[in-house]
C-alpha cells in the first residue's frame, strides 16, 4: 500500500497498517529480567533523530522516506519533543478556539452536508507544518531473529511510517500508543525509519483542548520483539463479592506465535496470581491457545485496593515452548476493589466515594507535555502529601507509566478519552450547528477508535474507575456509541461524560452520573433537591488561576449534606506555561500565551494550577490539604 | 513616672517632632502624614504613611470585571488629599502649632501622650474621609487608629489598610499567625504558629498580582539591616513591630512592591527591581473567590462594602529583640 496525504482530509481514515490497541503489560524474554524489570525485548529509540522542517506539505521533502535519500539538509531533533519546543514553529496557546481561528475558513468535513468533503482541507493547506524525522539503527542482539514491533506512545497529531523504504502505516490519536509490526522489513543492521509528522489533520476538531498547540514525536518510542509465543492481549479482570470478603480474577489472554506457524504444539502458559509479599495465592498451568480463559476463584479475604492501603496482587504469566523452555515473562498487577452505584450513590469498597480530585494536564516548563518519570513521580509524592485521592487525566489518556504509579499509590483514576471539540459548539456562545462528532456517521468510527484504545491500553489498571469520553465534545449518537462501547466491556468501571448537561436529550443514555463543571454550590443544591437521577460529581472545579481558591468550604461541606454528592475534580493541577529566554535580563522566564507572537491566543488563561509551572506549590495548596484531609 | 521617660515634643514649623531615648519621630503638619520614623538610629520611612485601597487585580477579580465597577479606587490610592491635621498633647488639643503660634514655646515640651490626627479625602465620587490618628506614648510606642468613613453609592472596595513604604528591603519578616498566604475566604489551611520569611518574596503567579496577605496575625516584625543613610555604616540589622490591639489581630502584606507596581507587570520579570518594603497593615481584605475566572464573584461575606465604616487600629513599637 502506498502513503496518500488525502486522509489527513478524511476522518474516515485515522489508522491504516495499525496494530490493534492492546494491554500495556509488561514482557520478558525470562523471569530473571522480569525481576530485575529489565527487558532484554525492547529497544529504545528515543535520542537525536535526522530532521526536517516543512510550513506545509506542498513543501515537504515527499520522497525523504528513501533510504539512499540525501540528507545533508537535514538537521536534528531530540525525540521525544515537540517540534516547537525544539525551536522548528511557532509555539501557540489558545483555549476554546480552532488555533487557525480567522486565519482559514474550516469546516469539518460532512459537518454541513454528505457533499462538503473538504477535501485539500489540511493536506493542501498554507500552513500546516511537516515534521520529516529519520532515525537509522540496528537492532539489538535480544531483538534479532524475532518479529519486531514498533511502538510510539505519542505522536502528534497525524504521522505516517516508512522502514527501509516500505511505506508501513498511518496513524491519528496523539495520545494513545500507535503500534506497527515492522517484521517483514527490519534487518538486523541499517534499518532507516522514516515518520513523517503532520500538525494537522481531521484530528485537529477532535483534539481541541484547552492547552499549547504543540506537533511531533513527543513520547517515547519502542522497538520490542515478540518472542516465538507472545502475549498479545491480557485482561486481568478482578470481581469482588458484595460482601468485599471473596474475590475472583478473570484472565483473558490472546497468544500469538511465529509468523505463518501460529501457536505451536506443545506450548504451556503458567498463570501466577502472587500477593504483595510473592506468595503465589493462586496458580495454573494450561496449554497454550491463541485465545484463552481462566479464572481464579475463591480467592478468600482478599487484601482491597485503596487510596490509603493500595495493595497490588502481581499476575505473572510464563510462557514456556514445547522444551519447557520460557520464551517469554509477562507481568501485570491487579488489584480487589469494587465501584458500584446502588441507591443513586456511588460506593468504592462498600462505602461513598469522596472524590478528592485534580485534573491533570502533562507538563512541564522545559519539556511541554514531554515529561520525565521524575516529574511524574514528583506529582504523585505532591498528591500525597496533599490528600490528593484522585485524578482526571485531562482531557486524553497520559503516559502509560503514570498508570502504573498510580496503581501503586492509589491514586483514583478518571481515565479520559482523547476528545475535545469544544471550538464546534462552544463560539461566542452555545453554537452547535456544525458540532463534531455529533451525530455524523462519518466521524463515529474515529471517536469509538479512540474509546477503544483508551479502554484496551489501560483495562488491567486498577486504578481507573471512570472511563471519561472525553471533554467538553457536545454530545450526539457518535459520543452514546462511545458509551455503549465501554458498558458492554462490563468491566465494572463507571462511565463519565459531562457534555450531556448541554443537551439532555442524552441524559438517559449517555453518562452514568451527573457531571458539571464550575457549577456553584447553589446549583448542585438545587439538582440535588430536586429529585436528582444520576449521582454528582465536579468534573472541574475551584478554577485555581492566579491566586485564587477561596471559598472551597462551601464545596467540602456538600458532602455531609449529600448523600449523592462525590466531591470533584479541582481545575487544574500544574500551570501550563514555558520557560523562553528573556532577550531583556538575559535569564530565562516562564511564558504563556501570546508571549511567542501567537495568535489567536488565551493568554494567561493557561495558568490555572495549584502547582507553579515548574513544579512548586502555590500557596493555595495548604487551603487544598486542608480540605481534603477532611473527608476519605 | 520618671520625669526623664517623658515624650519631648518639638514644636516645628512645618511638623511637629517627638523624640525620646532611641525614637525620634516626625509628623508633618503641611504634608500629608507622618514623616520619619526613626528607632534604634534607623529610619523606617520613604514617604509619609497613606491608606491604600486598591490591590494588584487578580485573576478572578479580571474575571468578573471587579475593576470594571470599582476602578475608582485605585486613583484614590494613588492620589489623596490631606485635608486637615489636628494636634494634641496630653489630651489637650492645641489644633496646629503653625508659627507665630509655636514662637510661644520656650523649648521642647514634656508629655506622656501626644496625638496627631489627619483627615484624608478621597478623590472618588462622592469623596469620603478617612481619619489616621497616631498616638505616643510614653517609652515611644505609637498607637495607630484609621476609620474610613463609609459613603453611600461609592463601589465595593478591592482592600482597606495603611500602607508603609520603607527606604530599603527588610532582609525578613517574623510574624505569629497563620502559615502561608491568607485571605479571609482561604485561611482554612493556615496553621497558627511563629513563621519567619526571608527576604520578601512576591508569590511568582504568572501574570503578577495581589499577593502576600496574612490573615489573623497577633504581630509582625520587619527586619532591615541596609539603609539610604551614608554616614550610617554599621550594617546591623534593626527590627520594627506591628502589633494587633490588644485581644485583636491583624491582617498585613510585606512586600517589595506596591499595588501600581503589581499591577502594571505582565510577567514577574518585568517587576521593577527591589528597592523598598512596602508594608500594608489592613483593615479589610476582599477574599479571592475561586468558583471560577470568568464571573464568578467572590461569595458575599468576603466582599468590602465601601457603604459603611471600617475602623481599626494597631501599634507600632520596638521588636522583642
Amino acid at each position: 500500500m502506498q502513503a496518500d496525504i488525502k486522509w489527513l482530509d478524511d476522518p474516515q481514515v485515522f489508522r491504516v497498517g495499525q496494530l490493534a490497541a492492546h494491554s500495556d503489560h509488561k514482557i520478558y524474554a525470562n523471569e530473571n529480567e522480569m525481576e530485575r524489570q529489565q527487558s532484554s525485548l525492547r529497544q529504545s529509540l528515543d535520542g537525536k533523530w535526522q530532521f526536517a522542517y516543512s510550513v506545509n506539505p506542498a513543501e515537504r521533502p515527499a520522497d525523504f522516506y528513501h533510504a539512499d535519500y540525501d540528507t545533508s539538509g537535514f538537521g536534528k531533533i531530540e525525540v521525544p519533543c515537540h517540534i516547537q519546543m525544539a525551536g522548528y514553529d511557532r509555539i501557540q496557546y489558545v483555549n476554546t478556539m480552532y488555533p487557525w481561528e480567522g486565519k482559514v475558513f474550516r469546516r469539518p468535513a460532512y459537518a454541513l452536508g454528505e457533499n462538503r468533503t473538504e477535501a485539500g482541507s489540511f493536506s493542501e493547506a498554507d500552513y500546516n507544518p511537516v515534521g520529516s524525522y529519520r532515525k537509522v539503527f540496528d537492532l539489538d542482539e535480544g531483538l534479532r531473529g524475532k518479529r519486531v514491533c514498533i511502538c510510539f506512545e505519542g505522536v502528534e497529531q497525524a504521522m505516517y511510517v516508512w522502514l527501509n523504504d516500505v511505506f508501513i502505516g498511518y496513524a491519528e490519536d496523539s495520545f494513545t500508543p500507535s503500534e506497527f509490526d515492522l517484521t517483514p522489513y527490519i534487518k538486523d543492521r541499517g534499518n532507516v525509519l522514516a515518520v513523517e509528522v503532520y500538525k494537522n489533520s481531521t484530528a485537529a476538531y477532535l483534539e481541541d483542548q484547552d492547552f499549547f498547540r504543540f506537533s511531533g514525536i513527543y513520547r517515547n518510542v519502542t522497538l520490542y520483539a515478540k518472542p516465538k509465543l507472545h502475549v498479545e492481549d491480557l485482561w486481568v479482570k478482578p470481581v469482588l463479592s458484595d460482601d468485599l470478603k471473596e474475590g475472583s480474577v478473570s484472565v483473558k489472554l490472546i497468544l500469538s506465535g511465529e509468523k505463518d506457524e501460529g501457536i505451536q504444539r506443545g506450548g504451556q502458559v503458567t498463570l501466577s496470581l502472587k500477593d504483595q509479599e510473592g506468595l503465589v495465592v493462586a496458580e495454573k498451568t494450561l496449554t497454550a491457545a491463541e485465545t484463552m480463559d481462566v479464572s481464579f476463584d475463591g480467592v478468600r479475604e482478599p487484601h482491597l485496593w485503596e487510596n490509603k492501603n493500595p495493595y497490588l496482587y502481581q499476575l505473572a504469566v510464563m510462557l514456556r515452548d514445547e522444551s519447557g523452555e520460557v520464551v517469554e515473562a509477562v507481568s501485570c498487577e491487579t488489584g480487589f476493589r469494587r465501584i458500584e452505584i446502588r441507591d443513586k450513590v456511588i460506593l468504592f469498597n462498600g462505602r461513598k466515594l469522596v472524590i478528592n480530585g485534580v485534573n491533570r494536564h502533562e507538563w512541564s516548563a522545559e519539556g511541554g507535555r514531554c515529561i520525565t518519570l521524575k516529574d511524574m513521580e514528583w506529582d504523585i509524592q505532591c498528591f500525597k502529601h496533599n490528600n490528593i485521592n484522585a485524578v482526571r487525566t485531562c482531557h486524553y489518556p497520559d503516559q502509560p507509566v503514570w498508570y502504573d504509579l498510580c496503581d501503586r499509590n492509589g491514586i483514583y483514576v478518571m481515565s479520559e478519552t482523547n476528545l475535545e471539540s469544544h471550538g464546534s459548539w462552544q463560539k461566542a456562545f452555545t453554537e452547535p450547528s456544525w458540532n463534531v462528532p455529533g451525530s455524523l456517521p462519518q466521524w463515529k468510527e474515529a471517536v469509538l477508535d479512540r474509546a477503544r484504545s483508551n479502554f484496551e491500553t489501560f483495562k488491567n489498571h486498577p486504578s481507573i474507575l471512570f472511563w471519561s469520553l472525553g471533554n467538553e465534545s457536545y454530545v450526539g449518537d457518535d459520543i452514546g456509541a462511545m458509551q455503549r462501547f465501554f458498558k458492554e466491556k462490563d468491566d465494572g468501571r463507571l462511565v463519565h461524560y459531562e457534555g450531556v448537561f448541554h443537551n439532555r436529550a442524552y441524559e438517559d443514555s449517555v453518562s452514568e452520573v451527573e457531571s458539571r463543571m464550575y457549577a456553584r454550590p447553589e446549583e448542585i443544591i438545587e439538582y440535588l433537591e430536586n429529585d436528582p437521577k444520576k449521582p454528582f460529581l465536579l468534573c472541574e472545579y475551584m478554577h485555581d488561576m492566579g491566586n485564587s481558591m477561596g471559598g472551597m468550604k462551601s464545596y467540602i461541606d456538600l458532602l455531609d449534606r449529600f448523600e449523592m454528592y462525590h466531591g470533584g475534580f479541582i481545575w487544574d493541577y500544574i500551570d501550563q506555561a514555558v520557560y523562553a529566554g528573556d532577550p531583556v535580563t538575559g535569564g530565562r522566564r516562564l511564558c504563556y500565551g501570546g508571549d511567542f507572537d501567537d495568535r489567536p491566543s488565551d493568554y494567561e488563561f493557561s495558568g490555572n494550577g495549584i502547582v507553579f509551572a515548574d513544579r512548586t506549590e502555590k500557596p493555595a495548596m495548604q487551603e487544598v490539604r486542608y480540605y481534603y484531609g477532611l473527608h476519605e | 513616672m520618671d520625669c526623664t521617660n517623658k515624650l519631648q515634643v518639638i514644636m516645628g514649623d512645618v511638623s511637629v517632632g517627638v523624640r525620646g531615648e532611641n525614637f525620634s519621630y516626625l509628623f508633618s503638619t503641611v504634608r500629608l502624614g507622618m514623616e520619619s520614623l526613626v528607632r534604634d538610629g534607623a529610619e523606617w520611612l520613604y514617604r509619609t504613611p497613606q491608606p491604600a485601597f486598591w490591590r494588584a487585580l487578580t485573576d478572578n477579580d479580571r474575571g468578573n470585571k471587579f475593576a470594571l465597577k470599582s476602578a475608582m479606587w485605585m486613583g484614590a490610592d494613588c492620589f489623596i488629599k490631606c485635608a486637615g491635621v489636628v494636634v494634641s498633647v496630653d489630651g489637650r488639643e492645641i489644633g496646629v502649632p503653625l508659627a507665630p503660634a509655636n514662637n510661644m514655646y520656650e523649648g521642647a515640651l514634656e508629655a506622656e501622650h501626644v496625638l496627631i490626627a489627619y483627615t484624608y479625602e478621597t478623590v472618588t465620587v462622592p469623596a469620603t474621609e478617612v481619619e489616621v490618628c497616631y498616638e505616643v506614648v510614653t517609652g515611644g510606642d505609637i498607637h495607630v487608629r484609621v476609620h474610613y468613613k463609609g459613603k453611600k453609592g461609592l463601589p465595593e472596595l478591592p482592600v482597606f489598610g495603611m500602607r508603609f513604604i520603607m527606604p530599603t528591603c527588610a532582609d525578613r519578616y517574623c510574624y505569629e499567625g497563620l502559615s502561608g498566604e491568607t485571605y479571609p475566604d482561604r485561611m482554612a489551611g493556615g496553621v497558627y504558629g511563629l513563621y519567619e520569611v526571608k527576604g520578601l518574596p512576591v508569590t511568582p503567579y504568572l501574570v503578577p498580582q495581589d499577593c502576600g496577605v496574612h490573615m489573623q496575625t497577633k504581630w509582625v516584625e520587619i527586619y532591615r539591616s541596609s539603609t539610604l543613610d551614608n554616614s550610617r555604616k554599621d550594617g546591623e540589622e534593626k527590627g520594627l513591630c506591628f502589633r494587633a490591639e490588644e485581644g485583636g489581630d491583624l491582617a498585613f502584606a510585606c512586600l517589595p512592591y506596591t499595588a501600581m507596581e503589581l499591577e502594571n507587570a505582565s510577567h514577574q520579570e518585568e517587576l521593577p527591581p527591589a528597592r523598598r518594603t512596602v508594608l500594608t497593615v489592613l483593615g479589610a481584605v476582599r477574599g479571592v473567590g475561586g468558583i471560577d475566572s470568568w464571573g464568578a464573584d467572590v461569595e458575599p461575606p468576603y466582599h468590602i462594602s465601601a457603604e459603611e465604616d471600617i475602623e481599626y487600629g494597631f501599634w507600632i513599637g520596638g521588636v522583642k529583640g
